[in-house]
């Protein structure tokens, strides 16, 4: 009796935060203690999470709420989402939708294989984006867009369109605009994409960096979301994935999820590693998880 | 589609405006590969966390309050004003305690001390980076700072 008592009191210290691992010649390492979210339930997890998603969700409701925006107390329960779409009209997110369709036209013009390659055989993209990040059983990996236009490009036309260039975001938010308002469907059933989905789990917990932070110490209920770093406002990382690559303002530019990540990467302190980088793969899949449901919504402005 | 009233459009202008300013010029980002990183395949992805390290003041303070202040401010030092408000410093984060009259509260210069070093001592899963284990502050920084707390009344 007295042994189960122990026992239960070391599971209870176990399981109530921090998450120092010291395993025999493991080195010690730091955790974020880890919220509970449900892959299935897609963007729905929000709910219980942040419980900013009611506020967001539809444009109905952005709409009841667009007196936040601006409000530097309330803006962050919008998830930044008024910017999304044609919601606001006037930015050049748009432009780039035009701009990344010339391109691939051009490119397929060369060579049509180019265009089948990005639409894995058929011959149109409608649609197709919001089942990305996915499985690609040919080449063995997981395939974002962004490297599925990569890959393309060096294959059929022996061309570089990195990830994280200029061209290939283009390109990005022309391939993703062709999915806007569909709902988001990565397809947790497929084993490769839940193993990347609990690595990129893993990789949002884990504390990194001089400023020993975790994605999580900004990004989940308890963290510094929802509470003032100076001039921002950290938001739920349910949905982000959806808008992406977005034109951000400041730069003048668009800007894919991963070149985010890697802006945060620099608040955090921690060392550099590039778009397409295996580890920012499973970040995606785990962050456009939480996207499932939500509607793809490019163009958009941040 | 494009329902979102006049109102928010105005204040999305707003927006645009106010963050337009800030691209600025890109400083070359330092190298932070002495600490523990996401990557698989580089050295610091295997890097252990720096463990938790508690370190004493060692004799008097001897700090400086008004170089203090200036390096809780300092957005690539301390950066304490990210989490606290302080005295003095725009723009204040939420996250953590109201430190504006840290030095009325009664806490020894030696507590305080040891905290910034290391607040991880103090709780383990604290959001609070540790200063002076991590090198971000050196030791004559933090008891600059403490001095900046300690005069903060
Ligand atoms: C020090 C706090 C902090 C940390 C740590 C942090 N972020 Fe962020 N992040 C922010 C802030 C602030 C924003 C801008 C406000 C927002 O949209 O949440 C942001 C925005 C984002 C966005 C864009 C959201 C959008 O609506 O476009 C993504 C994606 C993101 N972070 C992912 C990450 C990932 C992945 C990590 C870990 C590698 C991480 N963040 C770590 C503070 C942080
Ligand atoms: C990322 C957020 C963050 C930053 C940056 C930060 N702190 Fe803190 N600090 C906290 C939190 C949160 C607490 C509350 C205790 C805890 O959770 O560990 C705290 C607690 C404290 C306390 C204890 C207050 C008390 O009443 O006991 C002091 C002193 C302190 N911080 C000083 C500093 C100084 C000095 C700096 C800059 C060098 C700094 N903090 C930077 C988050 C932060």
């Amino acid at each position: 009796m007295r042994l189960k008592i122990r026992t239960l009191v070391f599971a209870a210290i176990a399981s109530l935060g921090t998450t120092a691992t010291v395993a025999g010649d493991e080195p010690y390492h730091e955790n974020y203690p880890q919220a509970h979210i449900d892959p299935a339930r897609g963007v729905n997890g929000d709910i219980g999470f942040s419980d900013t998603l009611p506020f967001w969700r539809t444009e109905a409701e952005l709409e009841r709420n667009a007196k936040w925006v601006g409000d530097p107390n309330e803006q962050w329960k919008l998830n930044w989402k008024f910017m999304d779409l044609d919601r606001v009209d006037l930015h050049p997110g748009h432009l780039a939708v035009d701009e990344g369709e010339a391109m691939a036209a051009k490119l397929a013009k060369r060579n049509p294989a180019f265009l089948a390659c990005l639409a894995d055989g058929g011959k149109k993209l409608d649609g197709l984006a919001a089942g990305y990040p996915k499985y690609d059983k040919a080449l063995d990996r997981i395939v974002t867009v962004e490297s599925r236009i990569e890959q393309c490009a060096k294959t059929v036309l022996n061309e570089e369109i990195r990830q994280g260039t200029p061209p290939n975001n283009k390109i990005s938010v022309y391939f993703k605009s062709l999915s806007a308002g569909t709902p988001i469907k990565v397809d947790i059933g497929d084993g490769k994409v839940m193993e990347s989905y609990r690595r990129g789990e893993q990789l949002f917990y884990k504390k990194t960096g001089q400023l020993n932070f975790a994605c999580a110490s900004c990004h989940v209920p308890g963290s510094i979301m929802g509470h003032k770093l100076r001039g921002e406002t950290p938001t739920t990382p349910f949905a982000d994935a959806a808008h992406y690559p977005t034109y951000r303002t400041p730069i003048g530019a668009l800007e894919s999820l991963q070149e985010r990540f890697a802006r945060c990467l620099g608040q955090m302190r921690t060392a550099q590693i590039k778009p397409g980088d295996p580890a920012f793969t499973d970040l995606e899949v785990f962050m456009t998880v939480l996207s499932n449901d939500y509607p793809v919504s490019v163009p958009s402005a941040r | 589609m494009k329902s979102i009233s006049a109102n928010c459009r105005a204040a999305l202008a707003a927006l645009f405006l106010t963050t337009a300013g800030q691209a600025g010029a890109q400083a070359p980002a330092p190298d932070y590969s002495a600490y523990p990183c996401l990557s698989y395949t580089l050295d610091c992805g295997k890097l252990a966390t720096r463990k938790p390290q508690v370190k004493m003041l060692e004799g008097t303070l001897n700090g400086n309050a008004e170089k203090g202040k200036q390096l809780a401010q300092a957005r690539n030092n301390g950066n304490c004003l990210a989490c606290h408000v302080m005295k003095g410093g725009s723009q204040p984060g939420t996250r953590g305690p109201d430190l504006s009259h840290y030095g009325s509260a009664g806490r020894s210069d030696a507590e305080t001390y040891t905290a910034i070093h290391d607040m991880r001592t103090r709780n383990p899963d604290t959001l609070m980076p540790p200063f002076g284990t991590n090198g971000i502050l050196s030791d004559p920084e933090i008891r600059d700072i403490v001095a900046f707390l300690q005069a903060s009344k």
